[in-house]
């Protein structure tokens, strides 16, 4: 970036753009993507700020906390919302649980582009014995039915530490193996340039060329793969919740908030407990999506936009 | 230990503790057949029993649509079933030889019996009951029952009522290759001779025979799994097995046989219904009758179509202390732990408690608060009048805590102990898919907060839960817990201090004494009121000493179709399927 | 061809016996046991529970479980389900035919939903009605499929009442009867289709997209040329082309599957292998729980193994790897 600047300070501004800054503009020309990332920040800020927020949304702020008096309120002035069963806030605890869930899906994302893109160039770049083991490790990991493994890992470790972290562990490391593999293919791809080989050849340590030469260069497959995986790994968060399996009961994510639909009562007579967080977590995966493809868009030069 | 519990019931320990939300089916398996009088006794009974469904006369033919909310698990037979579900199953094809009436106490139904000395028993079988193979019923069939639990491959939960019997252990060792108080007299006349007198033997007696001709040939170690247990088991109730769907269904037909008065229905069909279907499957009349969970109760009470009916059931929730550890191989309750010693302390913690709002947010209503361990409906329980009731009373806690020195010395807004040490409640529950556990306990810990006493909620997986008070594990302080009581009302296996499920560990020699003495056949002989007696001064102390902190009882729902006639209930249980009928 | 399969198949046996050793460690890692659930005053006593704990090996060294539980499990003896008290491989059995009846369901519904769509999107590329199937293809792809299934029982059961809303056949129907049929399939026919329209999407797009690059194709020239109507070209020139390298898609969509049914089925209440496998988890039925993942593992593999054997088929230059 810095050295694109004092080019561009030097020459005519309009004329010999960064990539990214063709990305950028590109982007920002995108309605839809534009649309979802307001969206999305709206969400996280609102989430965010929940704690601050909530004794301004509803008589009863704490989202822990069961009001037995309260139960069941259908929507009104006091819970725009409503209450659920335990006579709990439904909107406060929907900020509430877009901390959680928005939390973990972050955090399961980091984790899974950090490992999936070490052993992916590492595979990529070392390539022969390393690669081979690398891989085949890769593959013993994408063979696992996911759903099944995270099920059973939550169960076993979820006393251990918190249960959301521990959550945010188990579906990181059964996750990483699809981009290990498409990280791998894009070093593959990208080791066979000569100014990789110039590098190495002027003594460059492998690692440095990893990182100086070709992660820059794969790091907008990984941008963009890193959005779509943060979209999936939320709803693996509520689908796992929804299911009991997922983060603490006690802990609001959008997830718990929606496994209240297994009671048929709520599910039939009370859907403004469980609808406000699955329209909210739809609007959401939603948006991440369209930002994702917009990224891929801006972000390929051959695109027509 | 003491074999005190009457396999009879089963109850509510698995209904509170089934992993999933759904799987408190029906309460007992106990058909009570040959009891029709459905009249008074105890003011309970009058205003709960009876069906209000279809009135008139009883007619014949038609089919009962019968619903449960969780899969059996397809143990048909009494011997080897496990949970309360697939008892239901068995309560519709078999019948025990003995009964219960309204009061729980045992009476003839294939057998009678007489007695001097609550040692040795004669019974008497009625004469040309037919089991559903067409063979006829004997008391060797009952023999054949008792040794199959006595045997060292029976992997069937039972064996606790059999070993009462005389030669039972030796059996089961293999030093004998009979059991050597059972002693048959003619096919239908049997003597039983127990290894000591007791006043529940014949409780504590296993009282369902097993169709010796079908199933003598079966390995004891392959029998669970053989024919007769899973897909074609045999009773001499009122309905045959004709066909079972595993976890789905199973459907009955009149047993034209049948020993014991007419049948009105042609079939039952007996369907698994899932939770969420219960409403919907109700409304449309696609099933006749289910046990209901109270959660569902105030959507099922609207329905034109369908009648609710309770009965007191046998199980009651507290919030238990531990006040010791247990010592498994001593039998003893080897170590005081002091946190919750102080009397005044636990006192303020039940009078902190609005357990009536709580029961009402929580069961809907179909709960009773209680104030000692044993279930209202019981011969033997106290009434409250004799009892502090601990009326929910924050100011009364607060000076109880004040007085026993639990101040908030350093104003962080919570009560310190008496050493100026801070002090935290930490109360367990269960955790399981169902997310009101979470809400109902973190509510009791709300009351404990408000009168200052600072307390912590850990829900605990559900699997492990029992298994770490059991072991006394130390994160187990205070913790949520339900009995069910079952037909015979002696508490002692779960209080007295040498018993592994006194899960409190508490420890108090007059409680012991008492327990002792309403079955010491010396001291009360065969006297019911004088053994009430005894067990009410026993419910007064534990009243006072509040080792646990007794919540509620829960009473048994049922929901029936108008169409359907001939059913009741009472804490027994159902009365005999055969008056069942249906109207059109 | 045939190397390239046997090599592959070959490669299967120790990633089985790996995933045996997780799935066998992971098992003996859960808490608690089936019997630790299962204290009931009335009903068992703690001889009785320490007993069952030694009679069922729980007691044994861990390698000496392992070598028990595989030796019989290779061998088709799953071991004997503690919650149903009968063979597991039973038990699997009677659901299995549920899930399968389920997954072929969605399948077919995946597969005609994709292709009327993806049909139409490829002959009228960037039309209203194209970038209306993108749209809603989109959010197919989107939504979370529990939440879509949440939604389905909401509108199509609760409110237009034009599913059931649970179970996998009515109550009162005689097995074996039309009705019986019917019904079933009237039960099936609301989760096949939320499970079938999470990969209707991928569908649907790869068939766009490869039909309009076959419709730039010389032979499409040629044909044209011949004066072959435009009708029979696509459906018969262009389909045929397109659907070989379609194939591959079956072998994920198995792994695809397997998740999707462990959700649809419990949210849909539907007697199949993904609620057993749930029911397993929470009431430790190890033997059920470590034979329905096992099989699981295997399912996902040979999902994986099939559709890169589909892929050599398709493109044999892969096979030289």
């Amino acid at each position: 970036m810095a050295s694109s600047n004092t080019i561009t300070q030097q020459q005519k501004p309009e004329r010999s753009l960064s990539p990214w800054q063709i990305a950028r503009r590109k982007f920002l020309r995108n309605k839809l993507a534009m649309i979802s990332t307001v969206f999305i920040i709206i969400v996280t800020a609102l989430s965010f700020a929940a704690p601050f927020l909530a004794p301004f949304l509803s008589p009863l702020p704490d989202v822990a906390r069961v009001n037995i008096g309260s139960m069941n309120i259908p929507p009104n002035s006091e819970h725009i919302l409503g209450t659920d069963k335990s006579g709990r806030d439904v909107l406060t605890r929907l900020f509430y649980g877009g901390r959680i869930s928005l939390l973990v899906g972050f955090s399961a994302t980091l984790m899974v582009i950090t490992l999936g893109t070490l052993v992916g160039s590492i595979a990529g770049f070392f390539g022969g014995f390393v690669d081979n083991i690398l891989m085949r490790f890769t593959d013993f990991v994408l063979n696992f039915p996911f759903l099944v493994f995270v099920i059973v890992l939550n169960t076993i470790l979820r006393d251990t530490i918190d249960g959301v972290s521990v959550l945010i562990i188990v579906i990181g490391v059964l996750s990483w193996g699809g981009v290990a593999r498409l990280v791998r293919s894009k070093v593959l791809a990208e080791k066979e340039n000569e100014y990789v080989l110039a590098a190495l050849s002027i003594g460059c340590s492998p690692l440095k060329v990893i990182r100086k030469h070709l992660l820059p260069n794969v790091m907008s497959t990984i941008i963009v793969q890193a959005t779509l995986i943060f979209a999936s790994m939320i709803v693996v968060e509520s689908a796992l919740s929804y299911l009991g399996f997922g983060v603490p009961q006690s802990v609001p994510s959008w997830g718990n908030m929606l496994s209240s639909a297994n009671e048929p009562d709520v599910l039939q007579g009370k859907p403004w407990i469980w609808m406000p967080p699955a329209l909210v977590l739809t609007c959401t995966i939603l948006s991440i999506n369209f930002i994702g493809e917009g990224l891929k868009d801006a972000m390929n030069p051959k695109s027509l936009r | 230990m003491k074999k005190n519990k009457s396999l009879l019931w089963l109850f509510a320990l698995i209904l509170v503790l089934s992993a999933f939300l759904a799987a408190c089916g029906g309460d007992d398996e106990e058909a009570t057949p040959a009891d029709t009088e459905t009249e008074t006794e105890t003011e309970t009974e009058t205003e709960e029993e009876g069906d209000g469904a279809a009135e008139g006369e009883p007619q014949q033919g038609g089919t009962l649509v019968y619903g449960i909310d969780a899969p059996p698990e397809g143990l048909f037979s009494s011997a080897f079933y496990g949970i309360a579900t697939d008892a239901e199953v068995i309560a519709l094809f078999d019948e025990p030889l003995i009964d219960y009436n309204e009061n729980l106490e045992p009476v003839p139904n294939v057998a009678s019996w007489e007695t001097e000395d609550n040692k040795v028993f004669n019974f008497t079988f009625e004469e040309g009951v037919k089991w559903h193979n067409g063979e006829e019923l004997t008391v060797n069939d009952w023999v054949f029952a008792l040794e199959t639990i006595a045997d060292p491959d029976y992997d069937g939960p039972r064996y606790t009522n059999v070993q009462t019997i005389e030669g039972a252990e030796a059996f089961r060792a293999g030093e004998a290759d009979s059991i050597s108080g059972i002693e048959v007299v003619s096919d239908y006349e049997i003597t039983i001779t127990f290894d000591e007198a007791r006043v529940n033997n014949l409780t504590n007696l296993w009282a369902y025979p097993l169709p010796e001709a079908a199933m003598g040939d079966i390995p004891v170690a392959e029998m669970s799994a053989s024919e007769f247990v899973i897909t074609n088991p045999i009773g001499i109730g009122p309905f045959k097995v004709d066909k079972i769907v595993q976890g789905e269904s199973v459907e009955f037909s009149k047993n034209e046989d049948y020993w014991n008065g007419d049948v009105n229905l042609d079939k039952i069909v007996l369907r698994v219904v899932d939770n969420s279907s219960v409403v919907g499957a109700l409304q449309n009349g696609d099933i006749d009758m289910i046990s209901l969970q109270p959660v569902s109760g105030p959507e099922v009470e609207p329905l034109e179509n369908v009648e609710i009916t309770t009965y007191p059931g046998l199980s009651y929730y507290y919030v238990g202390f531990k006040l010791g550890k247990f010592d498994n191989a001593t039998q003893t309750i080897s170590e005081e732990l002091p946190k919750y010693q102080d009397k005044q302390l636990r006192q303020a913690m039940m009078y902190a408690l609005n357990r009536q709002e709580w029961v009402d947010a929580f069961f809907f209503g179909y709960a009773n608060v209680v104030n000692a361990p044993v279930p209202s409906s019981h011969w033997n329980s106290a009434d409250d009048s004799e009892l502090n009731t601990y009326e929910y009373d924050p100011e009364k806690a607060m000076e109880l805590l004040d007085e026993a020195g639990y101040v908030d010395t350093n104003d962080d807004g919570f009560r310190e102990d008496p050493n100026g040490e801070e002090f935290v409640v930490k109360f367990s529950h269960y955790a399981t898919g169902n997310p009101t556990f979470e809400s109902r306990a973190q509510a009791i810990t709300q009351y404990f907060e408000e009168v200052g006493l600072k307390s912590e909620l850990e829900m605990v997986e559900v699997n492990l839960y029992y298994d770490m008070i059991e072991k006394d594990d130390p994160s187990i302080e205070t913790f949520f817990g339900g009995w069910g009581t079952g037909a015979d009302p002696d508490p002692s296996g779960l209080w007295k201090s040498d018993q592994l499920w006194n899960y409190p560990r508490y420890n108090n020699p007059e409680s012991d004494q008492l327990l002792d003495d309403a079955l010491n056949i010396d001291i009360v002989g065969t006297d019911q009121d004088k053994r009430a007696e005894l067990y009410i001064e026993w419910q007064k102390i534990v009243n006072e000493d509040l080792p646990m902190l007794y919540i509620a009882e829960l009473e048994e729902i049922v929901a029936l179709n108008k169409r359907v006639g001939g059913i009741e209930f009472d804490v027994s249980g159902q009365n005999n399927p055969a008056e069942w009928f249906v109207t059109e | 061809m045939l190397k390239y399969s046997i090599r592959r198949l070959l490669g299967m046996i120790p990633m089985l016996i790996l995933i045996s050793i997780v799935v066998f460690t992971l098992a003996k890692l859960m808490p608690g046991d089936s019997l630790s659930g299962e204290i009931d005053p009335n009903n068992t006593n703690p001889e009785y529970i320490a007993e069952m704990r030694e009679k069922l090996g729980y007691n044994d060294p861990l390698p000496v479980q392992y070598f028990n539980w595989i030796t019989g499990f290779v061998q088709g003896d799953f071991g004997k389900s503690t919650k149903y008290k009968r063979p597991v491989f039973d038990v699997i059995m009677e659901k299995i035919p549920n899930t399968l009846f389920l997954g072929i369901m969605s399948l077919i519904i995946t597969y005609i939903l994709a292709f009327m769509m993806g049909m139409y999107s490829g002959r009228k590329p960037y039309t209203l009605g194209d970038n209306a199937i993108a749209g809603i293809n989109y959010i197919m792809l989107a939504i979370p499929s529990f939440v879509a299934a949440v939604f389905a029982i909401y509108f199509f059961a609760f409110n237009l009442n034009w599913f059931p809303f649970g179970g996998s056949v009515d109550i009162l129907v005689e097995t074996g009867s039309a009705e019986y049929y019917l019904s079933r399939l009237h039960h099936v026919l609301l989760p096949a289709l939320v499970l079938g329209a999470m990969s209707t999407a991928s569908y649907t797009q790869f068939l766009r997209n490869d039909i309009i690059e076959n419709s730039r194709k010389d032979f499409v020239r040629t044909a044209r040329a011949k004066g072959t109507p435009i009708k029979k070209i696509y459906n018969v020139h262009i389909l045929r082309n397109s659907i070989i390298p379609l194939v591959t898609f079956l072998g994920f969509d198995f792994a695809a599957l397997i998740g999707g049914a462990i959700i649809t089925e419990t949210i849909f209440t539907y007697p199949g292998i993904g609620m057993l496998f749930l029911d397993s988890v929470n009431v430790r039925d190890y033997p059920t729980l470590m034979a329905l993942t096992m099989l699981l593992s295997f399912l996902t593999l040979a999902g994986n193994l099939i559709a890169d054997l589909l892929y050599g088929i398709v493109d044999p230059r892969i096979r030289l790897e």
